[in-house]
């Protein structure tokens, strides 16, 4: 089974546009939590958000992006998308070579407009711009075409844990023989219709969020996008249409490159990170909230360990969920001490960037790989007084260590766990 | 290797198995009509939920977890019948709690909020209430790209039957008729602004089609012993160019048919819609002169998983095909062993998925 490296990321965050302002905003312990006024919601200068600091038009210019249906989702995305293209070096020729696959994935799509679909949905006119953008699967869709990509492509939504998991779908077709290489990641951008269902559900926090913390009150909202490139070592992909094509073969697939050149895919490039483990479950106790003991991620994170071939004590540090919503903490923090009895040193990046939603399992995933590849941890914000009768503490200051195996965790709705399992490569 | 154990469906034409009567077939002999253009799903009394959670449950998720919930056999768990995983494909789930939702923002102006539409309105509500419902702690995902979601599904299921072998995974597609998508669906032209009722979709020559609803769920592993049907290929690809499209059908059949050998019965996706008849007809041109032809969306309506409709179509067909169905019927009497589901969605999104039925 091929092993899965990270040669390229991209992110865009509310603490910075790229791979290394985001690295620098962590490292100085810098977060980019506001009390935004730009927001269309009333919420706007009341609560505060991690809102990426680029307006919607200006972010059309910068790509050049006339069509009027692209929504603020599809633009993150394709932000993040460009940055991690770029730094994995593909080219046109690799971008269409049917063996590179999309997946992606959103929560909010085309819902970040709120207010147009709703004229739309009352409306008796002919519809705006917008119609056939209000789905998911028109964010990547968009990539797809833009780039000319001719691979599977798909669009998951497991709620928060939704860009993890197509981090470990992508993963799979590479180690199914199903593609050479997987552009894998998440996007969701604030939105009325979000801020409004989680202020619905009072778990938005009035103040900066404050994971882990005994008196925290809940989470921030954020936005952003993180995209990475998956390469196999030794990627022979199946079939010059698509990957899904090899489906019922296996492994055993009569495997034929298309391009002799991505025979080894990963070959020669810069190394982030090995994706070694992950694991998908289900808590399966509540559409909204996580069982007091954490069953699914005590289940994911096993999982992965068992999928990785490690034991609890290889784990080095974990990038946690983290939302500081008073339920998620408290399972996660059981969860981590089933599992590891004395958990290795976490923190939560939630509280640089806020809850991303769909972006947040790709978003930490880049945090992963940035800890890894520079044998460092950053801060965990806004901690004071551990939870009573668990008494887990994040790590508060930034400190360099040496990081072998990092576990990033993502949980949603609808009990959907995810944990990944990231490895440094000598 | 991807093996079908078990099939269930909710669809408009009462496909699901009523209590004694045994496992519903697809030998409908007067097919249900479209009304004013819709095919709604005929629902049962989804016995096996209980009412307070009934009741806050959306068409789409009611339809998927009744569907999985009806699944022979499933009160007597055994490995086989028992998944480890859950996988759904959705094109459209949510859609209609979303709108629900929307409305209370702008209608109390963000005032305060009840929270049960926005958590139904995830689209992993289906998959999530499923895996509630019946405690599994397993694999759990849902898709949702469009015309290309259950298909998604259906690969990801191939892959863990190869990872987990002995594994079984209970995969399907659902979605529902919401009046506000199908409003903006209907501005956009994809549904026939002429009423249809006494015609024939088929030969209304004109754009759009009729829209649809319904929820098809499979049991799904590695293991050939009592299987219905084995999956032998399924491919995704979006494309307008025909002769793309052409090719790609071509190394599909190649790569998954003896060589010389090609399938006993195209199912295929027509849709009404004169302006996709063309891409049908591509595929049709490519099939044997002994290839049966048959179609199915004046059963289901069209929708974003209609494919997973046609799934559970081509593995419960009776041995003689019903008038309605055939496109065309070669002279030569034909065992359907071999199928081919051809589908599109709005043009650019299109699936095979090979079929080849235990007999």
């Amino acid at each position: 089974m091929s092993r899965v490296f990270i040669t390229g990321m991209g992110i865009i965050s509310a603490v910075g546009n790229s791979l290394a302002e985001n690295r620098s905003a962590l490292k100085a312990g810098k977060a980019g939590i506001i009390l935004s006024r730009h927001l269309p919601t009333r919420y706007a200068g009341i609560l505060p958000f991690g809102e990426v600091l680029i307006a919607t038009d200006e972010l059309k210019e910068k790509f050049e992006v006339t069509d009027p249906g692209i929504t603020r989702t599809t633009l993150l995305a394709l932000h993040a998308f460009t940055e991690a293209i770029a730094d994995a070096g593909l080219t046109d020729r690799e971008l269409r070579d049917p063996t590179t696959v999309l997946v992606g994935a959103t929560t909010v799509g085309g819902m970040c407009l709120t207010d147009e679909l709703y004229r739309d949905t009352i409306g008796s006119c002919e519809g705006s711009a917008y119609l056939s953008s209000y789905d998911c699967a028109s964010v990547h869709m968009y990539l797809q075409d833009r780039y000319h990509m001719q691979g599977f492509a798909t669009t998951i939504n497991t709620a928060c844990s939704s860009s993890a998991n197509a981090i470990q779908f992508g993963a799979r077709l590479i180690r199914n023989g199903l593609a050479s290489r997987a552009i894998v990641g998440g996007t969701d951008s604030l939105a009325k219709f979000t801020i409004n269902g989680f202020n619905a559900l009072q778990i938005l926090s009035t103040g900066h969020c404050r994971p882990f913390d005994r008196d925290r009150s809940g989470l921030n909202l954020g936005e952003g996008a993180a995209f990475l490139v998956l390469e196999g070592e030794d990627a022979r992909a199946s079939d010059p249409r698509s990957a899904s094509a090899a489906v019922g073969h296996g492994r055993n697939l009569d495997a034929r490159a298309s391009d002799p050149r991505s025979a080894s895919a990963a070959a020669g490039k810069k190394i982030y990170a090995e994706l070694t483990g992950y694991c998908n479950t289900n808590d399966a106790f509540h559409p909204s909230a996580l069982s007091a003991q954490g069953n699914g991620p005590y289940l994911a994170m096993r999982g992965a360990l068992q999928s990785a071939g490690m034991n609890a004590q290889q784990i080095d540090f974990i990038n946690t969920h983290g939302t500081a919503t008073e339920n998620n903490d408290e399972a996660e923090s059981r969860a981590m001490v089933r599992l590891f009895g004395e958990p290795p040193p976490f923190v939560s990046t939630k509280s640089y960037t806020g809850h991303t939603l769909g972006a947040s399992g790709a978003i930490e995933a880049v945090f992963s790989a940035l800890s890894l590849e520079h044998q460092e941890i950053y801060a965990s914000l806004n901690f004071e007084q551990p939870i009573p009768d668990i008494g887990l503490r994040p790590v508060q200051a930034y400190g360099t260590y040496p990081l072998h195996h990092v576990m990033s965790n993502s949980f949603g709705f609808g009990g959907n766990c995810t944990s990944l399992i990231f490895s440094k490569v000598n | 290797m991807l093996y079908i154990h078990q099939t269930s469906c909710i669809s408009p034409q009462g496909t699901y198995p009523s209590p004694g009567a045994g496992v519903a077939t697809a030998g409908i002999t007067a097919p249900r009509r479209p009304v004013d253009n819709l095919l709604r799903a005929i629902e049962p009394s989804y016995e096996g939920i209980p009412g307070s959670i009934l009741r806050r449950m959306s068409k789409s998720v009611k339809m998927g977890v009744g569907a999985a919930l009806s699944l022979p056999g499933s009160a007597a768990p055994s490995r086989v019948l028992s998944p480890q995983g859950i996988l759904i494909g959705t094109g459209n789930g949510g859609t209609e709690d979303s709108v629900k939702f929307l409305k209370q923002i702008i209608d109390y102006n963000e005032g305060l909020l009840t929270p049960g539409t926005f958590v139904q309105s995830t689209a992993n509500a289906i998959a999530s209430q499923i895996g509630l419902l019946q405690h599994n702690n397993g694999y759990n995902v849902t898709y949702v790209h469009r015309g290309l979601a259950f298909e998604s599904a259906l690969i990801d299921a191939a892959m863990l039957v190869n990872e987990h072998p002995g594994h079984s995974y209970l995969a399907g597609g659902v979605d529902e008729i919401s009046d506000h998508h199908y409003r903006f669906e209907y501005s956009e032209g994809w549904y026939k602004k002429e009423d249809l009722s006494g015609k024939d979709l088929y030969t209304t020559d004109s754009p759009g089609s009729i829209a649809g609803e319904g929820a098809a769920m499979f049991i799904l592993s590695g293991t050939p012993a009592n299987a219905v049907a084995e999956v032998k290929g399924v491919l995704t690809l979006r494309s307008e160019d025909h002769p793309t499209i052409k090719a790609a059908i071509q190394l599909f059949l190649e790569r998954h048919l003896p060589a010389g050998t090609l399938p006993d019965l195209l199912l295929s996706g027509e849709n009404g819609d004169n302006r996709g008849l063309e891409g049908y007809e591509l595929c049709e041109a490519m099939m044997a002169p002994d290839t049966t032809i048959a179609r199915f969306k004046h059963l289901c309506g069209e929708y974003p998983t209609a494919s997973a409709y046609a799934l559970w179509l081509a593995c419960n067909l009776p041995a003689v095909l019903p008038g309605h169905l055939v496109k065309w019927l070669p002279s030569k009497e034909k065992v359907y062993q071999t199928i081919l589901i051809y589908n599109q969605y709005e043009f650019s999104q299109h699936s095979l998925i090979l079929l080849e039925r235990s007999l």
